[in-house]
């Protein structure tokens, strides 16, 4: 019994308009990510990586092809619905953490719910107990200016998970840091993946491509390989 | 908009204006300025024509006042003497009851004679304007007696020597003592006489037009004496005699003013053709005389203040304009510095509308805050002046609503182009943004 897809691709195009050309950035892919599943993506620079996850991140529509995620087809949604699924769907952690700076750690964390409506008075304790979960307990009243990048990235793991999202997106999340902080990151992310979350991560960096269940391959704008690691899973797709 | 997440709009907006404090006082600054300005100014004027407006009104919006006038090169040379003329000119006892006889409407006329002189008593004399008239100039000009009574009907007709002071002279001349039933001296140029004070009065404005004298305060000094008109003619005459730069005039003027109580402010305007008419009867073309029309002179001090405070709307728009471009540079500015926060927020689920409240937010709180201290500033300065400067200044509610007003109407104007174009940014490149 396959396990459920979350995000069913047929066909997506982006193309760029640049006036005097164009530029194909994809080409047209086709592929699904399951629930609870550990993707990476990776290819050489310009392949078109960036550009996917913005558009699985519903930061940006495709050209054409379709885009289910969950059972709504977003390709057609606008720009108001497309925030809505944002807020509440998808986690986001960037390669420069895009914390707030106004904001401390609590009140990061707490972002995501602010635009559903959610006050923070009432959801205080569940982004306590997140900032807990990533090992920030005695920094919760922080500014991100007093934080080093390994914490400012685990504040924004913890904001990515505020929303209980579909699944977390990531672009180059440990691009940034060096490499026995990225080591914690990567923990942190095994331990969602061990939790079940679906995450799909942009990278260049084979370390984190090693551990993930799955790792695809762009090339020009296409998928050049996709890889399963272990039978079962490739056995069922 | 979700009330609570309104509350926290507004906390972020100070969170974030908080971070640049300097640049979010610098730009408050031409909204507190442009508010202080409209609240002031207007305060001021507001104060300058009140004080004008009580001076009309103490005449009363009813009453027409004529005055006599010297006319232009009209003197007659005394026979025999050189440098001494005697001009005979003014307002006659015969004009005020022709007035009270032909013109319709007229309620009460009462005649007014006036000449400098000077009063005594001990050691102290004090300059003053000695005015006969008639009892019942009190209720006319709306003073009221401090002590004593005024002159009555009796002393009128028996031309007695009573006098009146004003509060004023009285406290100057008699410096504490009690000065009812004291006797004091009235001297003018050829005589001397005696008066027995029986009143102490405070006028609403100067009964004639003195060149006013001012104490340390500021506040005018009313010097006036009154006696019966009776009594004037009899012990002073209607001769006035000036002494000066070696030339002597003497003037004959039988009444200085005669004021005209008329039924109401609508019976003035008609029936002064007919006033005019009165008084020319007897002249042959020379103007000696004048007619002040307080009603007239209130509705021009209207006018002119509505167009005084239009000018002065259009002046405060212009500043809380200038204002305001800057408060919408600074917002650009701020924009574009805060791109890569308007896309995470983006990314997080913010729509273009909760972008756009944000950034209006934050510009309306910089133009209230601005706004709230510039009424603030404004409020002070007028209660200086006010209280501790004693020039009437009056803040107008209408004066505050409109500066809040403008403000919030700049903020709303102003912030929406930076907050617009904040939203309309494309998230991803607004989160590429460094
Ligand atoms: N906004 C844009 N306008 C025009 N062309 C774009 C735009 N964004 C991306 N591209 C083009 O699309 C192609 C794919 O870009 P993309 O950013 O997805 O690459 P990438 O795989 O993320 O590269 P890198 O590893 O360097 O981040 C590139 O050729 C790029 O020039
Ligand atoms: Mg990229």
């Amino acid at each position: 019994m396959a396990k459920h897809s979350i995000i069913q691709i047929k066909d997506l195009k982006k193309v760029y308009d640049l006036g005097a050309f164009k530029v194909q950035a994809l080409k047209g892919l086709n592929f699904d990510i399951e629930e609870g599943s550990y993707t990476a993506i990776m290819g050489p620079s310009g392949s078109g990586k960036s550009t996917l996850l913005n558009i699985l991140g519903c930061l940006d529509r495709p050209s054409s092809g379709a885009y289910i995620l969950g059972d709504d087809d977003v390709a057609h949604m606008d720009d108001k619905e497309l925030s809505g699924v944002r807020g509440s769907r998808i986690g986001f952690i960037f390669q420069s953490y895009n914390l707030i700076q106004q904001l401390n750690v609590v009140e990061n964390i707490h972002v995501p719910l602010f635009y559903q409506g959610k006050d923070i008075s009432d959801h205080y304790d569940h982004c306590v107990k997140l900032a807990e979960k990533v090992g920030l307990a005695d920094r919760l009243d922080h500014r991100p200016m007093q934080l080093s990048g390994g914490q400012q990235q685990r504040v924004a793991v913890a904001r990515s998970l505020v929303n209980e999202p579909l699944m977390l997106l990531a672009d180059e999340p440990t691009g940034n840091l060096d490499s026995s902080t990225e080591q914690e990151i990567l923990d942190i992310l095994d331990e969602l993946h061990g939790e079940g979350r679906t995450l799909v991560i942009v990278t260049h960096d084979d370390a984190v491509a090693e551990r993930a269940e799955r790792v695809i391959h762009l090339k020009d704008g296409l998928v050049d390989q996709d890889i399963r690691k272990g039978a079962a899973k490739a056995v069922a797709k | 908009m979700r009330g609570s997440s309104l509350i926290q709009i507004v906390q972020v907006g100070f969170k974030s204006l908080r971070l640049h404090k300097l640049r979010s006082g610098l730009t408050m600054l031409g909204m507190i300025i442009g508010v202080w300005a409209v609240i002031v100014l207007v305060a001021i004027g507001e104060g300058a024509s009140h004080d004008a407006q009580e001076a009309i009104k103490a005449l009363g919006a009813q009453n027409v006042i004529i005055r006599s006038v010297k006319p232009m090169s009209d003197k007659v040379q005394l026979q025999g003497r050189d440098m001494e003329w005697e001009t005979i000119y003014g307002l006659k006892n015969s004009d005020a009851s022709r007035i009270s006889k032909t013109v319709p409407g007229v309620i009460k006329v009462l005649p007014v004679l006036t000449q400098r002189k000077n009063i005594i008593h001990g050691k102290r004399d004090v300059d003053c304007q000695l005015i006969g008239t008639y009892p019942y100039y009190p209720e006319f000009t709306q003073s009221k007696m401090v002590a004593g009574t005024f002159l009555n009907e009796i002393e009128e007709a028996r031309k007695e020597n009573s006098c009146v002071l004003t509060l004023e002279l009285a406290e100057k001349l008699f410096a504490g003592h009690n000065p009812l039933m004291e006797k004091v001296v009235i001297r003018g140029f050829e005589s001397a006489q005696v008066f027995r004070v029986k009143g102490i009065i405070q006028e609403r404005v100067e009964g004639a037009k003195l060149p006013q004298q001012k104490d340390v305060l500021g506040r005018t000094i009313s010097a006036n004496v009154f006696i019966p008109l009776s009594t004037f003619k009899a012990l002073f005459g209607i001769k006035n005699i000036d002494r000066s730069v070696g030339s002597l005039s003497v003037e004959r003027v039988e009444l200085s003013e005669i004021r005209v109580e008329f039924g109401s402010a609508e019976e003035v305007m008609e029936a002064l053709p007919l006033l005019r008419e009165a008084l020319d009867k007897t002249r042959r073309g020379n103007v000696d005389y004048e007619i002040q029309v307080p009603i007239n002179e209130l509705n021009a001090l209207k006018a002119q203040k509505a167009r005084d405070t239009r000018m002065l709307m259009y002046i405060a728009c212009i500043s809380l304009l200038v204002g305001g471009i800057g408060i919408m540079n600074i917002m650009l500015a701020t924009v574009t510095e805060r791109t890569q926060e308007i896309g995470v927020r983006r990314a997080m689920g913010a729509t273009q509308r909760d972008i756009t409240v944000q950034f209006l937010i934050e510009t309306l709180i910089l133009c209230l805050l601005g706004g709230s201290i510039g009424v603030c500033g404004g409020w002070g300065f007028a209660w200086v002046r006010h209280h501790l400067l004693h020039t009437t200044t009056i803040v107008t509610e209408w004066s505050v609503l409109a500066a809040f007003g403008l403000s919030v109407t700049v903020g709303l104007v102003f912030g929406l182009y930076p907050a617009r174009r904040a939203a309309l940014l494309d998230p991803i490149e607004a989160l590429r943004h460094a």
